[in-house]
Order: structure tokens, then C-alpha cells, then sequence
């Protein structure tokens, strides 16, 4: 299975950039994620690998073979890349049946009526849709639907696997089930994936590696958890999860960390953070919800770095957990608590570790 | 999930490209829709700047043509009563179907489901035929005419310009119909909802939100009504000449005609004219509009409640529907079976003892009757089986593909329906004359007209086939693609089994219009190249009225079989196409 090159790829449409020196690489049987908001560009990029758009600028090479360099004047077509995609809509064919749709792709392929139909029961085994190669799709449901157009897109071996929001016209019980299921079929066949969705849980949850984006440009890649635990930026930060963002000035610096005076909340805190802010620059610090500790009013433990009393402003049951609206002076933080605490004021702990600097 | 990829693991051989460069047949497709819409209008150009006709030797440049026309009286008195014929219908055909569209979009007039399908046959019956249908009941000597006349009951005579606009715009007012009826479909009910929540009674409602919601619809219909009315040939010239009273299209056409001294440059310097003004109100339509966007095929949200409560006007405005369609179609073909079938039509004997066979049996015997029958009907099987095949790959370029030009398709296609049909004919007169052995082959059959008739009447099928292709999602075809199929196999087996009904409906209506069809063909009409409308309107005017009428009904016959078969076999409405 290859690998994906793409390089600094440009797109524009009506003079806008939709695509800016877009750049990744997508390793072999990654499970690869472009990941951000609709109009983020991530679809294009998607399509322009696909070649069913086609970019004004830069490179895309699969496996060794190129597919796109306008250096060279190489455009290969859609049809010729030999590409499995599953659409948003899942784009099946309604005119023809299950088999139909699967046999189509193998008949461009001159493959003989025989090994047509092992291939197409093979995959329909594989996507667990045996019985239903004679309906046709409109006597199957949207998640059934979203099989189908799976085994279609993988019936005839393509080198890679492209994902165009496949679970976004799933209903979210169904949807929490597809993911689980597409990445255990990802990883048993090892094909080289990209995906793309806006959804931060399913890019999270899916990926080998994460590539965030907004309007065109790259933001950050890395494994989920990078992108998580240390977002680039505060769009990152803000995408990917939920986060309190506390802007501040650099009152010290330590070898690594830094103590920062939260902007009129006359409240210092502690950062980890790599060197290189100075003292008196300003920054944004961002802290997700989860990784702040409550405590009562009062309670002595943790006392000290990094540790407020807080006005509870309101408290919300969420099932799993409370969710905590507090106010620190102007601040205002949003804290996740397992537990429920009682009272008009609370103790909140943020550890320094659980602190990334976003700006 | 522990199926091992066995066979699959297995490396395909790619899909071979197709032969035929997809590039190539976009280009061919895109080639040949631009030659047959544009081609017929440059030697017609040509012609009009010319000191003589282009048939003859010697000619130079001159503006002699344009000079000509411009200082004839009889020309501005043409243009000043196609103005008043042109204003009255598109007043009366706009208002009325407005009219009619709301009635049956938002209020609960009886039958209106009904209604609302009926309506549409006025514009689809063949519009000479009722013109002639009308002059046997309501013309000088007309069985309506003697009779009212009998019991001293003033009439309208339909030989005026009032008169023709009645009757014009009783063709006409379907098209403004069509088009309201879909923006009243389309808009959102909750803006109407809201209104009435807000404290506004029905009519305040219907007055301050639904009429000025169709503002846009009204103004875009009415445009091409008038548009049509300016390029109405049939009904001036039968209604009209015969008092004197002519139009530019009239005038036009009669100087052509005219066997003593014709005068081609001049008519073509008219023609050029009338292009212009017609091509002003198409630009101005797409301004106002959008050229894809005008036209939609009529859904209709189902169920949805009345909005107004006709009360005690309910029975008295269906019955006035009820009574347009009456007068618009059913009394004059009423009139022509009648005709058909006696002597002389009049209220002064009894009709059995006028009654004889002897029309029919000259339509069945008479070689220029059958021979129009037969020329009519292969022109509208062949023409229309050749219009849909073009059309729907040309539809397919436009819309699915990256043919560089593919965006000058709509417009190439929408064209014609904004050229008056004596244009068309004279354009293509002068290409075949110009185009050697093809045009002599073109001029001496009935190809010739078939292939005239194709390119007026494409936009219909251009505007049947378009909304479907839109509904079918883009990511189909994508998905084709991806699995390998290039452009002409993506067409074939993926988009065009989807087309299907669109294009059966496309052919359906094409055969109508192909078979109904006449102007164009005046021009290029031979002995031994008859079709149905030019024996008629050639034969009526030597007042053989009673073959005429029989020959009329088979054509309003042909058509309702046609399009009950069209309706009921492909369940699909073939009405559409009218609002382009």
C-alpha cells in the first residue's frame, strides 16, 4: 500500500484561496484525518487528490506514481488513479442493484463474470451485506447505504481510500457504531486512508494522525492526542475539544515554565511551557475543562500554585459528569467535575502541566 | 472481521481510456448545437446587407435593405399595431394566468387539481388549427357570427386588434400560468403563515405577501409573452391581413410572398430587426432572472391547505375557468368538426341536411393532404428521436462536464425560443442557399424543414431535460469517476438511465411541437415538401375550409393521443418547457 505526497497544493476559486500551500504526507495504512469546519478547504484537498477537482498548484504523488505536477504537465485523470471514494451522500448508483453497483467498477476492469462474483462476494462478506446484493438502494437504509458504497469503493483492490464525511447523514447511535467499524475494516486491510470530517470526536477517535486546517491552511498535524493535549493554536485549541482560554502577560520566567498574570483577575498562573516567551509579552493560555480539579470551599488540599476560589454561576448534569460555570474575578471558566460540590463558592486547582500556550 | 482479503488482494488491471477522446465528443456535440442555433442568422445578416438578393450575381454591400424599411409607411403602421397587439396580450395573458395560478395554488375553487392540468392545453393544441377553429365559428361568416347576429347580440369582431389579442392571449395565458404556479409552489408557505399569525386576514395576506412574491414570476412571463406575440405569425396573417391590418411579422412575410416584386434584402433587414429586438428581451430575461434559474418543473407541495376561502365565489371562478377553456379549445374544435362534416357551416339549416364525407375523403385521397399528414409525422418522429439525442448530450456537456466552452450551452439552447419562427425560416433559407450540394439537398426535402422546426423548438427539450439532470447529484457521476469510468461511459451508463424520463418526456414534447409547428417552414415550403401547417394555411387561403378543418382535427387528435400516451405510459407531465 503507498504512501501520499501532497505539496504545497493552491486552489482558488473566483479569485479566492480556497487551498494555500497545502502539505502532508500521508504514511503507508495510515489512517489519515483532515480535520475543520465546512468551507475549511479539507474537502477540496480531498477531491484534488481524487482529481476531481483540479488544483492550480503544487504536487500530489501516490505510491511513486504522480498524479498531479503541472512542472511536468502530469494531470492524470479521475478514472485512471485508481481510487476508492466514499461520498457524503454515498453517491450509490440508484438505477442499479447492490451487485450492480459493485459489479460496474470491475466491468471497466474486464474482469470475467466468475471472479466478478467472488470479488463482489467477498466485499459484500466483508462490509456484512451478503443479503442484500439484489435490493436495490432505495430499499436500504442510510447506514446500509454507507456499506454499500464502502465495498463499492473497495471491491476493486484501489491503492487508497479516500473518506469524504461518510458518517455526517448518520444518525449519531449509527454513527458511533460506523466509526468503530470502518477503522477495524481500515486496519485489517491496512489500505492507506484519508478522511475527512468535521466531526472532532470521529477525528479524534479514527486517526492515525490528525491534519487540522481553516481557510486553506494547515494549522497542525499530529496524533490525536498532540493535537489535543498541545494544540498549535488557538483555533486548534478551540476546534478540537472544548478549552477556557485565559489570556495574560509573562510576569516570569523559569526554566521551563512561566508565571503569568491573568488579565484583571489580579491571579497568577504557573505554565509549563518550552522557553522563549519574555517577560511582559502576552499570551493566551488554554485549559481544557476536564483537567481542572474542584474542590470545596475551604479544603486545604492543593493549596497554593495555581489554585483560586471561584463563584459557581451555574451547574449543569450532563449524565457522565457536572459541568461547572465559574467566575474567577472576570474570568470565566468552564470545569468538568465528576463529582457534584455543593455551595455558592468552590476551589478550583489548574495544574501546570494541563496548560498550553495558544498565543 | 476476519475476512482475509484474498481475491482482492490481488492488483486489478486499470481501466482502459475509451476510445473516443471524451474531449472530442463534447467538442462535436458543443460544434453542433452552435452551427444549427447560429448558423441560420449569419446569412440572413449577410443578406440584409446586400444590394440584391444573394441568389443573384453582382451584389455589394449596402444598407439599402435596412433605408428601405426604415422609410416604408407601411412598416411603422406594422410596427404600431404589433406594439398594441404585443402590450394587449401580454396585459390579458399575464394578469389571467396570474390569476388562474393563484386560484388554483392558494384557494379552494373546486377542481382545481383538474383546473390546474387542464389549463396547460390551450398552449399545447397546434395553434393554427385553432385559429382556423376560431374563424369558422367566430369569423366573418362564422356559425357564432350569423347567430348572434340573427338575435341582434353585438360582437367582437376577431378581425381586430382587440379580437386577435383575445385570442392570442387565450393561447398565451398558460405560459404566464406555468410560471406563477411553479414560484407559488416553490415559495415558502411560512412567510404567508407568518403573516397570518401576525393578524393578517386572507386577503390582506394574498394582497401584501403572495402577489408581491410573484412579482418576479409575472415580470418574467410577461416578458415572453410579449416576445411571443411580436414573433405571431398565424394569427395576424389569417385574422389580420385579411382586413388590413398587418404586423411586422405579417409584413415581413407578405413582402416575401409577394410574387410580383419580393424584396429579400429588405425582408431580411426586417428580420434582422425583429432578431434584434427578441435577443434584447432574452438578455433582458436573463438579467431579470438568471438564465438557468427561470425555469422550473412544477412539484408542488401536496396538501398544502387554501389559503383563502373562496366562499360564494367558488363555483362562479371555476365556472370562468371552466368557460376559458371552453372558449379557448373546445368551441373551436367543436368548430372544425363541425366544418369537417357539412357543406357550409351556418345557423341557418340544419346541419344533417348539410351533412357530407366528402372533406374527409379528400384528406384521405387528396396526394397533398396525405402527403403533408406523412411528411408531418416522420419530421416530428425523426426530428424529435435526433433533438432529444442532441439535446440530452449537450445537456450533459453543459452541465457534467469540463468542455471549456460548455458554459455557452444554456444560452445556445435557450435561444431559439426567443426567435421569432418566420426568422428561423428565413435564416435557413438563405443557409441552404449558401452551403452548396447540403442546402440544395436541404431545400428540396423535407429535411430541410425538419432540421428548421428541430433548432426553434430544442429549448423545449433543453428545459425538460435540465431540471432533472439537476436533481440528479453531482457526487454520481463523481463517483463513476472514481471507480474508473471516464466521461462518455459515466454519461452512458450512470447519468442517462437517470435522464430517462426526462428524456422520454423531452421526446414527447418534442413530437408535439415538431408536429405542430408552421412558421419556419413558409420559407422553405416547395411543392412536394408539404407539412400539415403549410397546407393548411396555403389551403384555407384558397378557401378550402372543409378539408382544412378535417386536417386541423387530425392534428389536434394526434396531439391529445400523443401526449395521453406520454402522460400515462412514462408517468411524466410533458407539459413543462412552456415558462422558458
Amino acid at each position: 500500500m503507498p504512501e501520499i505526497h501532497v505539496e504545497r497544493l493552491v486552489k482558488q476559486f473566483g479569485g479566492q484561496r480556497a487551498l494555500d500551500e497545502v502539505e502532508f504526507r500521508v504514511d503507508d495504512g495510515e489512517l489519515f484525518t483532515l480535520l475543520g469546519p465546512s468551507g475549511c478547504g479539507k474537502s477540496t484537498t480531498l477531491m484534488c487528490v481524487a482529481g476531481l477537482q483540479r488544483p492550480e498548484g503544487g504536487r500530489i504523488v501516490v505510491g511513486g506514481e504522480t498524479f498531479f505536477d503541472p512542472g511536468r504537465r502530469v494531470n492524470v485523470p479521475a478514472e485512471r488513479r485508481n481510487l476508492g471514494i466514499v461520498f457524503q451522500s454515498y453517491a450509490v448508483w440508484p438505477h442499479m442493484t447492490v451487485a450492480e453497483n459493485l459489479a460496474f467498477p470491475l466491468k471497466l476492469r474486464k474482469l470475467r463474470r466468475q471472479e466478478r462474483r467472488a470479488r463482489i462476494e467477498e466485499v459484500l462478506a466483508l462490509v456484512e451485506m451478503t443479503t442484500y446484493a439484489d435490493r436495490y438502494p432505495h430499499q436500504l437504509s442510510g447506514g446500509q447505504q454507507q456499506r454499500v458504497a464502502l465495498a463499492r469503493a473497495l471491491v476493486y483492490s484501489p491503492n487508497v481510500l479516500l473518506l469524504d464525511e461518510p458518517f455526517s447523514n448518520l444518525d449519531a447511535k449509527l454513527r458511533e457504531r460506523a466509526r468503530l467499524w470502518v477503522k477495524d475494516l481500515q486496519r485489517t486491510l491496512g489500505i492507506t486512508t484519508i478522511f475527512v470530517t468535521h466531526d472532532q470526536d470521529e477525528a479524534l477517535s479514527m486517526s492515525n494522525r490528525v491534519l487540522v486546517m481553516n481557510f486553506g491552511e494547515v494549522l497542525q498535524i499530529g496524533t490525536p492526542e498532540e493535537i489535543y493535549r498541545n494544540p498549535a493554536d488557538r483555533f486548534v485549541a478551540e476546534f478540537v475539544g472544548r478549552v477556557n482560554l485565559i489570556p495574560g502577560t509573562v510576569a516570569a520566567v523559569e526554566s521551563g515554565r512561566i508565571v503569568v498574570d491573568v488579565d484583571g483577575a489580579g491571579r497568577r498562573l504557573t505554565v509549563d511551557a518550552p522557553d522563549g516567551r519574555t517577560r511582559d509579552s502576552s499570551v493566551v493560555v488554554a485549559v481544557r475543562p476536564e483537567v481542572v480539579t474542584l474542590l470545596p470551599e475551604g479544603s486545604s488540599e492543593l493549596n497554593g500554585t495555581n489554585t483560586w476560589d471561584a463563584n459557581v454561576h451555574a451547574v449543569s448534569f450532563l449524565g457522565d459528569h457536572y459541568e461547572y460555570a465559574l467566575e474567577a474575578g472576570p474570568l470565566s471558566l468552564t470545569v468538568q467535575s465528576l463529582r457534584r460540590l455543593e455551595g455558592p463558592r468552590l476551589k478550583v486547582h489548574i495544574p501546570p502541566d494541563g496548560c498550553t500556550l495558544v498565543g | 472481521m476476519t475476512t482475509t482479503a484474498t481475491a482482492s488482494a490481488r492488483e486489478l488491471q486499470r481501466p482502459k481510456p475509451s476510445l473516443v477522446p471524451a474531449g472530442l465528443l463534447q467538442f462535436l456535440t458543443w460544434a453542433l448545437v452552435a452551427v444549427a442555433v447560429i448558423g441560420p442568422f449569419l446569412p440572413m445578416l449577410y443578406a440584409s446587407v446586400r444590394d440584391r438578393p444573394l441568389y443573384e450575381h453582382g451584389g455589394v454591400f449596402s444598407l439599402k435593405g435596412y433605408g428601405d424599411l426604415l422609410h416604408d409607411h407601411a412598416f411603422w403602421v406594422a410596427a404600431w399595431h404589433t406594439l398594441q397587439y404585443a402590450v394587449g396580450t401580454t396585459v390579458v395573458a399575464a394578469l389571467g394566468g396570474a390569476a388562474v395560478a393563484i386560484l388554483v395554488a392558494r384557494t379552494d375553487l373546486p377542481g382545481r387539481a383538474i383546473l390546474g392540468r387542464a389549463i396547460l392545453l390551450p398552449l399545447l393544441l397546434p395553434a393554427l388549427g385553432i385559429v382556423l377553429g376560431w374563424i369558422v365559428v367566430w369569423g366573418p361568416g362564422g356559425y357564432l357570427t350569423l347567430e348572434a347576429d340573427r338575435i341582434h347580440v353585438p360582437t367582437l369582431s376577431i378581425n381586430t386588434i382587440p379580437g386577435m389579442v383575445l385570442i392570442e392571449a387565450a393561447r398565451l395565458l398558460p405560459v404566464a400560468y406555468l410560471t406563477c404556479e411553479a414560484a407559488l409552489a416553490r415559495a415558502d408557505s411560512s412567510l404567508e403563515d407568518a403573516a397570518r399569525s401576525a393578524g393578517a386576514g386572507p386577503l390582506r395576506v394574498l394582497r401584501s405577501v403572495t402577489i408581491p412574491m410573484l412579482r418576479p414570476a409575472l415580470l418574467n412571463s410577461a416578458t415572453l409573452i410579449f416576445t411571443l406575440a411580436i414573433a405571431s405569425l398565424g394569427i395576424p396573417l389569417l385574422l389580420g391581413s385579411q382586413r388590413g391590418i398587418n404586423m411586422i411579422s405579417t409584413y415581413l412575410y407578405l413582402n416575401w410572398t409577394n410574387g410580383a416584386n419580393p424584396d429579400p434584402p429588405l425582408v431580411s433587414a426586417g428580420a434582422v430587426v425583429l432578431l434584434g429586438i427578441a435577443t434584447t428581451l432574452l438578455v433582458l430575461r436573463n438579467r431579470l432572472l438568471g438564465a438557468e434559474q427561470r425555469f422550473v418543473s412544477i412539484g408542488g407541495k401536496a396538501g398544502r391547505t387554501a389559503l383563502v376561502s373562496l366562499r360564494a365565489f367558488r363555483w362562479p371562478l371555476a365556472v370562468a375557468i371552466l368557460l376559458y377553456l371552453v372558449f379557448s379549445t373546445l368551441i373551436p374544435v367543436l368548430g372544425l368538426a363541425a366544418m369537417s362534416l357539412v357543406v357550409v357551416l351556418t345557423p341557418l339549416v340544419a346541419p344533417w341536411k348539410l351533412f357530407t364525407w366528402e372533406h374527409w375523403h379528400a384528406l384521405a385521397h387528396d396526394g397533398v393532404f396525405r402527403n403533408s399528414i406523412e411528411h408531418s409525422l416522420m419530421i416530428s418522429v425523426v426530428g424529435a428521436i435526433l433533438t432529444t439525442i442532441v439535446v440530452a448530450l449537450a445537456t450533459l456537456v453543459a452541465h457534467r462536464s469540463r468542455f471549456p466552452a460548455r458554459r455557452t450551452l444554456p444560452f445556445l439552447m435557450l435561444y431559439p425560443r426567443a426567435t421569432p419562427g418566420l426568422i428561423i425560416g428565413i435564416g435557413f433559407f438563405w443557409a441552404y442557399l449558401l452551403t452548396g450540394a447540403f442546402g440544395d439537398y436541404m431545400r428540396t426535402s423535407i429535411w430541410g424543414i425538419m432540421l428548421a422546426f428541430c433548432v426553434r423548438d430544442l429549448p423545449f427539450a433543453y428545459v425538460v431535460m435540465y431540471p432533472t439532470l439537476a436533481r440528479i447529484g453531482e457526487e454520481l457521476d463523481r463517483a463513476a469517476r472514481s471507480v474508473g469510468a471516464g466521461w462518455w461511459t459515466t454519461s452512458r451508463k450512470i447519468v442517462l438511465p437517470l435522464l430517462r424520463p426526462a428524456v422520454f418526456a423531452s421526446f414527447i414534447l418534442m413530437f408535439v411541437e415538431l408536429l405542430n409547428d408552421y412558421d419556419p417552414a413558409l420559407f422553405l415550403v416547395k411543392p412536394g415538401t408539404e407539412v400539415i401547417g403549410t397546407t393548411m394555411l396555403d389551403q384555407f387561403l384558397q378557401g378550402m375550409v372543409g378539408p382544412v378543418a378535417a386536417l386541423a382535427l387530425v392534428q389536434v387528435a394526434a396531439t391529445v393521443i400523443v401526449l395521453a400516451i406520454g402522460t400515462a405510459v412514462f408517468k411524466t407531465r410533458v407539459t413543462g418547457g412552456h415558462d422558458a
